[in-house]
C-alpha cells in the first residue's frame, strides 16, 4: 500500500488579503461554493479508481478560507471522500480557519468528519497590523475563535503568523510570541512577509516602510530562540511545534512522498511526477485538467532532494540519499565543505543540515552546491 | 578626352548623422531607375543590418547609375557612399578623393551640424565641387530659407539655387540628378596614361576573394593585367574588372579613367588592400602614387573577453572574420586574471568599437564583458626607454616613468546658444582647453576645444548629449601627445586587484573617479555570505573604500505543494545566472557588473 497525503483546496475568502498570491475568489454567493463542492465530490469518484492501491494518511483543507463552507457541504465531502478512498484510521486531517468564520455547529461538522487539526490564520496580535493586512478579523475575535475551538477538545491546534510587516521591529514580534505562545498552540507557523507582484501590496511597495534584510534576519534569529525556549521545536525553515505535533501533511512535500491535490491551482507529485490544476474555478468546474510540469528542468533529482530536505531540521541524511541515488552526497556536492568551514552547514555523524543562519540564505547555499 | 568619359559624373553624399543621406540615396537609385520600387528594399546602400538598424553607414559602397538627361544624353552616375561617423574620416576623405563632387544634405529642420562641417571641410580639401541639397522640406518645422543662409555664411558656398527636397516622399529627386549633371565636372585623366587608380573600400567576399573598390585615375585596367599595390609593393593578376550595379558586381571587358569600379585579383585579406592605396600596372608603372595614404590606425583600445570562457576560439574565429572586412581594427591575444583570455582590440573610435562588439553579439551570437576603453598613452622612462601604453595594467610603475603623455584631440562641438554654459563646464572638467568659439548663427554655437582622448573615450558623447537634450554634436581629430599627470587607478575586491577594472587617470580626477566607482561596484556586486571590501588604489595608497555588506537574507520562507515549483524555477533561474558569473578570487561578480561601471553617465561631479 502507498501512502497518499489529500490536498484540498477551497478558493473562497471572505476578501482577498493585501498580501496574498495564492489562488482564491473574494465574495463568492453560497451557491457557488455549494456548485464547487458538488464538483469536487464528482472528481474524488472519478479518482477513486486511479489511486486505489492508496491508503490517505493525511487530508488538508487549505485556502482560500476553508471554514467558508457550510457544515452540510464539509460533511458532504468527507462521506465521498470515505467513500472512494482508504482513509487510515488515524490520518491527520486539518483544515485551515480564519478567526470568526466558525462556530458551534461548524467546529461540531468538523469534530463529526474527523478533522483532528485546526490551523488558524492570526498573523499577528496587533488590530493594527491586522488592518494593514487586510485581515477579516481583530485579535479579540481570534481569542474567542481559539476558545470555542479549544472547548470543542481540538487537541492539535497551529497558529500562523507573520513577520517582517510594514513598521514592525523585532521586538513587536517577540511580543506577538510572547501572546501566543501564553496560550499554548501545539504548532506555530511563522512567515516572513514577501512581497508578491500582482497583489495590493505589491501595487504600493514603495510606501511600505519594510524592514531591511538585517532587520528580517535578526527577527528570525530571536524568533527561533524564543520559541525554542518556550519548547516549541524547529523542524522546517517557518514550522515550529511542540514534540510530536509536526504537520505529517506539510512534512510529505518537503519528504518528496506522495500527495494529491485537488481544485483549481491544487498541485500533485505522483510516482515522480509534478502537477496541477489551472488556476481557474470556472474552468475546473466546466473541465478539470491536468497540466503536467513539463518545464525541462536543469535541477536533477539529486537537487530536489536537497533543495527540500535542507529546509528540514533534520536536513540531509548521506546514507539515504547514497541508498536513494547510488552517489555520495559530499561528492555530488563538494561545495558542501565551504558552508561547514563558514558554519552555514552542520555536519554531525553524516547528516547534514543548515545552521539558523544558513536557512535564511538557503536559495544562495543551494545555488552554490548545484554550482559544480 | 573621349565622348564617354565626359559624361562621367563621380560624386559622394556628404551629411551629418540622420539628415536623411542615406533616404536620398534611396530616392536617386529609384527615380533614375537603376532599381523599381518594388526591388528597393529600403536603403539598399547600406546592407548590413546593423547599418540599417542605427541609420548609419558604416562602410562605404559604390553604385553605378544610368541617367538620361534633359539635354538627351544618357549620363553615367557614380554615387560613392560615405560612412557617415567621425571614426571614418579617413574613409570619407579616401571616398571624396574618388569623385570629382560632393551633395552636402543638410536637414532643413537642424541646419549644419557639426559633421555637416567636418565633411565639408574635407570636401573642400579634395577640391570638390560641393552641390549642397536642403531636405526634410515636407516637415512643418522646415526652415529652408535659414538653412540656406547658413550655408551660405557658414561654409561659404553659393546656395542661392539649390535644390530643396524632401528624400522621403521622393519631391525635387529630378533637381538633384540635374545639378550633379550640370554642376559637377566629369573626371579629367587620361586613359592611355600608365594606370593609377585610388582604393577606396574593399571587402571580402568568399568567392572571389577581395573585392577592390577603384577609381581609375589614369590609364586603363582589364583582366589578366598584373597590377602592383604601391604601399606595401605587392603583385597580383587581375582576375576580373566591372562596374558596380545596385545589385552587385557587373563584369566588363575593362575599366579606363574617369570610371568607378571593381578588381578581383584572388587577393585574401582586405588588410593587403588598404584605403587610400594606389594599385598601378606592374609592367608599365605610374611613376607617383597618389597623395594622401596612411594607415588607419587604431585610437582606442579595449579587451574583449568571452562571457563563457570556453568560447574564446569562437571570439578570435569572429574576429578574424571582422578583420576580413575592417583592416582598421586590429587584436592580440591577452590574458586577465579576472576575466580569463581575450584580446586586446583596437579601434578607430567609440563607434567603431561599439558597432565591433554589437557584431561580434550578434553576427557571431557571442556574450562579451568587455574592459573600459583605453588610449595608447607614451612614456618615457627615466633610462630614456620610450614605450607605448595600450593597456592600463601594463603602466609601469610611477618611479621608473620620466614623463608621462596622453594623446589630445581638436574636438569641434556645435550646439543651440542655451546649452553653451552646460557644455563649456562639461568641456573644463574634462580638462578641455578652450580654443574659440563661433556663433553660426543667432541661435547656434561652435565651440573648438583641445582634449585629452582618455576624458572623450569615457563617456563623453553620452554626457554631451545629456547636457544639451540631444543637439550637440561633435567631432574630433587627432592633434597630438601632450605631456600629463597620470596615474594609474587600480580596484580590489576583497583585497585582491581586478586587473579589468584598472585604468589610468588623470590625477586631479582619481579621487572623485575612485569614489564614483567604487560606489557603482558596490551597487552591481550582489551580495555574498561574507562582507566584501572593495577598495580604489594608486600603487599602495587606498584612496577609496565601500563595504558590499553581507548577504543576510535569500529564502523562500513559504514552500509548500505548488511552491515547489516555483522554488524549483527560482533555483533555476539562479544557476542559469551563476553560470555567467566571473570569479574574482573569492568574490563573484556578474558582467553586467562590468558593464555598469563603465558607464558611469554625466552625474560625475
Amino acid at each position: 500500500m502507498r501512502a497518499l497525503g489529500l490536498y484540498i483546496h477551497i478558493p473562497f475568502c471572505k476578501q482577498k488579503c493585501n498580501y496574498c498570491d495564492f489562488y482564491s475568489l473574494g465574495g463568492c454567493e453560497k451557491s457557488t461554493i455549494e456548485e464547487y463542492i458538488d464538483c469536487l465530490c464528482k472528481q474524488i469518484e472519478k479518482e477513486q479508481e486511479e489511486y486505489k492501491d492508496y491508503t490517505v494518511d493525511t487530508i488538508f483543507l487549505g485556502g482560500g478560507t476553508p471554514s467558508l463552507v457550510a457544515p452540510k457541504d464539509v460533511k458532504k465531502l468527507f462521506a465521498q471522500i470515505y467513500k472512494c478512498f482508504k482513509v487510515e484510521r488515524c490520518a491527520e486531517i486539518s483544515i485551515e480557519i480564519n478567526p470568526g468564520t466558525v462556530d458551534e455547529e461548524k467546529l461540531k461538522a468538523y469534530k463529526s468528519v474527523g478533522i483532528n487539526r485546526i490551523s488558524i490564520g492570526l498573523q499577528s496580535t496587533s488590530n493594527k497590523d491586522l488592518k494593514a493586512l487586510g485581515r477579516i478579523h481583530t485579535y479579540e475575535v481570534f481569542l474567542e475563535t481559539y476558545k470555542q475551538i479549544r472547548n470543542m477538545g481540538f487537541e492539535n491546534v497551529s497558529v500562523d503568523l507573520m513577520y517582517g510587516l510594514p513598521d514592525q521591529k523585532t521586538a513587536d514580534f517577540l511580543n506577538i510570541l510572547e501572546q501566543v505562545s501564553d496560550f499554548q498552540p501545539e504548532h506555530i507557523s511563522a512567515y516572513c512577509l514577501k512581497i508578491e507582484e500582482n497583489t495590493p501590496f505589491g501595487r504600493i511597495k514603495d510606501t511600505l516602510s519594510l524592514p531591511t534584510d538585517e532587520e528580517e534576519y535578526e527577527t528570525y534569529l530571536a524568533l527561533c530562540s524564543f520559541l525554542e525556549k518556550k519548547g516549541y521545536l524547529q523542524y522546517e525553515i517557518s514550522n515550529f511545534s511542540k514534540a510530536g505535533f509536526r504537520s505529517k501533511h506539510n512534512l510529505k512535500y518537503w519528504l518528496g512522498e506522495e500527495y494529491l491535490g485537488l481544485g483549481p491551482d491544487a498541485h500533485s507529485f505522483i510516482g515522480g511526477k509534478r502537477f496541477s490544476y489551472l488556476p481557474s474555478l470556472e474552468k475546473y468546474i466546466s473541465f478539470p485538467s491536468k497540466e503536467y510540469d513539463k518545464s525541462d528542468s536543469i535541477l536533477s533529482a539529486e537537487d530536489e532532494y536537497l533543495m527540500l530536505r535542507l529546509r528540514l531540521s533534520d536536513g540531509v541524511d548521506s546514507r539515504a540519499f547514497y541508498l536513494k541515488f547510488g552517489k555520495e552526497l559530499t561528492k555530488t556536492y563538494p561545495n558542501i565543505e565551504k558552508f561547514i568551514k563558514s558554519g552555514h552547514i552542520l555536519a554531525d555523524n553524516g547528516i547534514y543540515k543548515l545552521s539558523t543562519e544558513g536557512l535564511f540564505v538557503s536559495n544562495y547555499i543551494l545555488t552554490e552546491l548545484f554550482d559544480i | 578626352m573621349n565622348e564617354k568619359q565626359k559624361r562621367i559624373r563621380n560624386f559622394s553624399i556628404i551629411a551629418h548623422i540622420d539628415h536623411g543621406k542615406s533616404t536620398l540615396a534611396d530616392r536617386i537609385l529609384e527615380y533614375s531607375e537603376a532599381v523599381t520600387k518594388r526591388e528597393m528594399e529600403e536603403q539598399l546602400l547600406d546592407n548590413m543590418d546593423l547599418e540599417r538598424e542605427r541609420g548609419i553607414t558604416i562602410k562605404a559602397r559604390a553604385v553605378r547609375i544610368n541617367y538620361k538627361h534633359k539635354d538627351g544624353q544618357e549620363y553615367i552616375l557614380n554615387l560613392i557612399d560615405t560612412p557617415g561617423h567621425v571614426d571614418f574620416n579617413y574613409e570619407v576623405s579616401r571616398s571624396l578623393n574618388a569623385c570629382e563632387g560632393a551633395l552636402l544634405v543638410v536637414d532643413s529642420t537642424q541646419g549644419i551640424e557639426a559633421q555637416t562641417l567636418a565633411n565639408a571641410y574635407l570636401a573642400v580639401d579634395c577640391d570638390l565641387e560641393i552641390v549642397p541639397v536642403i531636405n526634410k522640406i515636407d516637415l512643418p518645422s522646415a526652415d529652408v530659407d535659414r538653412v540656406r543662409n547658413e550655408i551660405e555664411d557658414v561654409i561659404g558656398i553659393v546656395a542661392e539655387d539649390c535644390p530643396a527636397v524632401s528624400a522621403k516622399v521622393g519631391l525635387n529627386i529630378d533637381q538633384v540628378l540635374d545639378a550633379i549633371v550640370e554642376k559637377i565636372p566629369c573626371p579629367q585623366g587620361d586613359e592611355n596614361a600608365p594606370l593609377k587608380c585610388l582604393i577606396f573600400d574593399s571587402h571580402y567576399n568568399s568567392y572571389l576573394g577581395v573585392v577592390v573598390y577603384v577609381r581609375v585615375m589614369d590609364g586603363t585596367l582589364k583582366a589578366g593585367d598584373r597590377i602592383r599595390l604601391m604601399s606595401t609593393g605587392a603583385k597580383y593578376e587581375v582576375v576580373e574588372v566591372g562596374h558596380l550595379s545596385a545589385f552587385g558586381l557587373e563584369k566588363a571587358d575593362s575599366i579606363s579613367a574617369g570610371e568607378v569600379g571593381y578588381i578581383t585579383a584572388s587577393i585574401k585579406t582586405v588588410s593587403e588592400t588598404r584605403v587610400g592605396d594606389t594599385v598601378t600596372n606592374d609592367e608599365n608603372p605610374t611613376s607617383e602614387p597618389l597623395k594622401g595614404f596612411k594607415e588607419a590606425l587604431p585610437m582606442v583600445f579595449s579587451g574583449i573577453y568571452p562571457a563563457d570562457g570556453a568560447r574564446y576560439n569562437d571570439l578570435r574565429d569572429a574576429l578574424e572574420k571582422l578583420k576580413l572586412n575592417d583592416a582598421a581594427l586590429s587584436f592580440e591575444p591577452e590574458t586577465s586574471i579576472a576575466l580569463g583570455f581575450g584580446f586586446r582590440c583596437g579601434f578607430l573610435g567609440l563607434l567603431h568599437m561599439e558597432i565591433i562588439q554589437e557584431r561580434l553579439e550578434r553576427e557571431f551570437n557571442l556574450d562579451l564583458i568587455t574592459t573600459a576603453p583605453s588610449v595608447i598613452y607614451k612614456i618615457e622612462k627615466t633610462n630614456g626607454e620610450i614605450i607605448y601604453v595600450d593597456n592600463p595594467s601594463n603602466y609601469p610603475s610611477p618611479d621608473t616613468i620620466s614623463v608621462a603623455y596622453e594623446p589630445t584631440v581638436k574636438t569641434s562641438i556645435i550646439t543651440p546658444t542655451e546649452f553653451v554654459g552646460g557644455i563649456m563646464d562639461l568641456c573644463q572638467d574634462r580638462r578641455g582647453i578652450f580654443k574659440d568659439m563661433k556663433y553660426l548663427d543667432s541661435q547656434r554655437v561652435e565651440l573648438h576645444y583641445i582634449m585629452p582622448l582618455n576624458e572623450i573615450v569615457y563617456d563623453f558623447f553620452d554626457a554631451l548629449k545629456s547636457r544639451s537634450k540631444g543637439y550637440a554634436s561633435l567631432d574630433y581629430e587627432l592633434a597630438g601627445y601632450e605631456p600629463s599627470n597620470l596615474v594609474k587607478l587600480d580596484f580590489l575586491l576583497n583585497g585582491e586587484i581586478v586587473d579589468a577594472l584598472t585604468f589610468i587617470v588623470h590625477s586631479d580626477k582619481a579621487y572623485a573617479r575612485a569614489r564614483r566607482i567604487a560606489e557603482k561596484l558596490k551597487d552591481n556586486i550582489s551580495r555574498q555570505l561574507f562582507e566584501i571590501p572593495i577598495q580604489a588604489a594608486i600603487g599602495s595608497k587606498v584612496i577609496a573604500r565601500e563595504t558590499v555588506r553581507a548577504l543576510r537574507k535569500d529564502v523562500l520562507a513559504k514552500c509548500y505543494g505548488g511552491d515547489i515549483t516555483r522554488k524549483k524555477k527560482l533555483l533555476e533561474k539562479q544557476k542559469e545566472g551563476k553560470k555567467k558569473m566571473r570569479r574574482l578570487g573569492s568574490v563573484e561578480v556578474t558582467p553586467e557588473a562590468f558593464m555598469a561601471v563603465l558607464k558611469l553617465g554625466d552625474d560625475e561631479k
